[in-house]
């Protein structure tokens, strides 16, 4: 590369990371602000004081820090009910030979192709039909298995080697013992890339709770953030934004720790359920 | 002698496979019977809703009314423009996040010194949260002491009332929506990328095939996958919006920014009129299927 190209690359690099970045300096910029500096018109580009008394507003008045609650419930009650259906399917699928296997295996690849907000309407129907509209199983049991989890997962075990199977079982393993103590550990890989992925789509769906949490108590993060902004704050963006960081951060933080895993699921797919 | 043995060990094979027969299919049930209940069945009830005018009332009776929800769908101004407002989105959003993407993974893989943080920091987009996302991009637009506003301001030019003006307003939404949706093509290209050997690098440097024509005739021949992949994402993102519209715009001004699934919402949930959601779901549905199915022939051999 010649020392121009080299310039020219590092500069329309540098800008398109200004660009990604740039609503996230934005959002906290904003939101250390005082409130009269944004009313006043013209917000400078650097902080001129730094306050946090705005994260308490969203804390309290926007009710984010009780979503928080909801959104983590929510969240952790989903993935355990996946991790528990979606691990022995795939286990079956994968190793486990049997003549239904392949009719198994086409229902679950036509239900990777049915995203969640395509269905939303019957699948209110549903939830409102066996009454858990508002309410915490509302929010949780519509996702309780995940026909991406259970193809993912299988990919994963394909690749356990079957002399590896053939030894546990002449060690006398049945098949329980040989999914917990062999298969699963063997599978962690794919399992941390599926439950991050799981985390991140169902800590940020914004649509299914929004028709099912009616009751104030049971708002996840995202839809506190919403009805915030509809109701209390309008136009108070030092306020939202606080908000808007404090519905961020956590899955940022996720991602910023376990960055492979989140990769591997992201570009596995980015279908919810 | 030789016929007993094998006889018994026939009937021990006969017993085991009894016992093991009956695990996996109590292993696969739960998966099953969710898939069934979650996916199975709503995708039929959406097919058969569409016949229906439904009352939100749980046990009331349904009223068969035929094709009139699909003749609604295709005849009404509303629905019309929201399903014209998707393709525009769609043309707005799709081509310049995979031309955005795929070259900032070049880009960003030509990068020698700090690679992973400008990776990460380039994926940054897809990971946020777009609710809060759409909260802090209504600020930057916003009319008045908006970002935007203020630079364009500097550069003499009146304020733009990005999200309350019908001609701006798809636009804004669509922009948010290259910001993110790039950012998830070219964490796929990266992927993608990071699959070709080296060897094939070299071998492409060491004959001096290097810029345009390598990456027609080497890179991108190579992850064709990749490309595909990353393109229905890309469709998939931007048919389906509606975070960024919800927050930033509610399909306003005069339904400029309504697209197919707001306007599924407000059919449904706004209007009460679930036969008529059903039928522009299922519409929807019918049209990411296709396009589902396609990729899997265009990746055929993908799937094991």
């Amino acid at each position: 590369m010649t020392r121009a190209s080299k310039v020219l690359l590092t500069l329309v690099v540098l800008a398109a990371v200004a660009v990604a970045i740039f609503p996230f300096y934005w959002m906290i910029r904003t939101s250390v602000a005082a409130p009269s500096e944004v009313l006043s018109g013209g917000l400078g580009f650097f902080p001129e004081t730094v306050t946090l008394e705005n994260y308490k507003r969203a804390w309290e008045d926007g009710a984010l820090g009780q979503s928080i609650i909801v959104g983590l419930a929510n969240v952790f009650g989903i993935l355990a009910l996946q991790l528990v259906t979606c691990i022995p399917a795939a286990y079956v699928l994968a190793k486990v030979p049997r003549r239904w296997g392949r009719v198994l295996l086409t229902f679950v690849l036509a239900g990777l192709l049915v995203p969640t907000q395509v269905i939303l309407v019957p699948l209110f129907i549903g939830v409102n039909a066996v009454g858990l509209a508002d309410s915490l199983g509302g929010l949780i049991l519509p996702f309780a298995t995940s026909a991406f989890g259970i193809y993912m997962l299988r990919q994963q075990m394909l690749s356990i080697p079957d002399t590896l199977l053939e030894a546990a079982k002449t060690d006398g393993l049945g098949t329980i013992r040989t999914l917990i103590s062999i298969v699963i550990p063997m599978a962690a890989p794919g399992i941390a890339a599926f439950s991050i992925f799981s985390i991140f789509v169902h800590w940020n769906d914004y649509i299914w709770p929004l028709l099912v949490a009616r009751s104030p108590e049971l708002r996840t993060p995202p839809l506190a953030l919403a009805v915030f902004q509809q109701a209390d704050a309008g136009m108070d963006y030092t306020a939202l934004t606080a908000g808007a960081a404090i519905v961020t951060a956590p899955i940022v933080l996720l991602f910023l720790v376990a960055q492979k895993h989140f990769v591997q699921g992201m570009s596995g797919a980015e279908s919810p359920s | 002698m030789i016929v007993a043995e094998s006889r018994r060990q026939s009937r021990q094979y006969v017993n085991s496979v009894k016992a093991e027969s009956v695990l996996p299919i109590l292993l696969v049930t739960p998966a099953t019977v969710g898939l069934a209940l979650c996916v199975g069945l709503p995708t039929l009830l959406s097919l058969v809703g569409s016949f229906f005018s439904i009352p939100l009332v749980p046990g009331a009776p349904w009223q068969f009314v035929g094709f009139d929800n699909f003749v609604f769908v295709f005849t009404d101004d509303a629905v019309l423009q929201s399903i014209v407002n998707t393709f525009v989105y769609s043309a707005l959003t799709i081509v310049p996040s995979l031309a955005i993407g795929l070259g900032l993974a070049l880009l960003a893989n030509a990068v020698v010194k700090g690679r992973a943080l400008v990776r990460t920091l380039l994926f940054l987009p897809m990971t946020a949260n777009l609710v809060a996302m759409s909260v802090v991009f209504n600020w930057i637009f916003s009319f008045n002491g908006g970002f935007v506003n203020q630079v364009l301001g500097l550069l003499g030019v009146a304020p733009i009332n990005w999200t309350g003006d019908s001609q701006t307003s798809l636009l804004t939404v669509a922009m948010v929506g290259v910001w993110r949706t790039a950012s998830l093509t070219m964490m796929i290209f990266f992927a993608g990328l990071a699959t070709i050997p080296t060897s094939i690098d070299e071998a492409t440097r060491s004959d001096g095939i290097r810029g345009l024509v390598r990456l027609t005739k080497i890179t991108l021949p190579l992850i064709a996958p990749t490309v595909v992949f990353a393109s229905v994402m890309a469709v998939l993102n931007s048919v389906q919006v509606f975070e960024s519209i919800n927050i930033m715009t509610q399909g306003g001004p005069l339904g400029s920014s309504e697209t197919v699934l707001t306007m599924i919402w407000k059919l449904g949930f706004e209007y009460f009129e679930l036969g008529r959601a059903s039928a522009l779901s299922f519409v929807l549905l019918a049209v990411l299927v296709l396009l589902g199915v396609l990729q899997r022939r265009t990746l055929a051999g993908g799937v094991k």
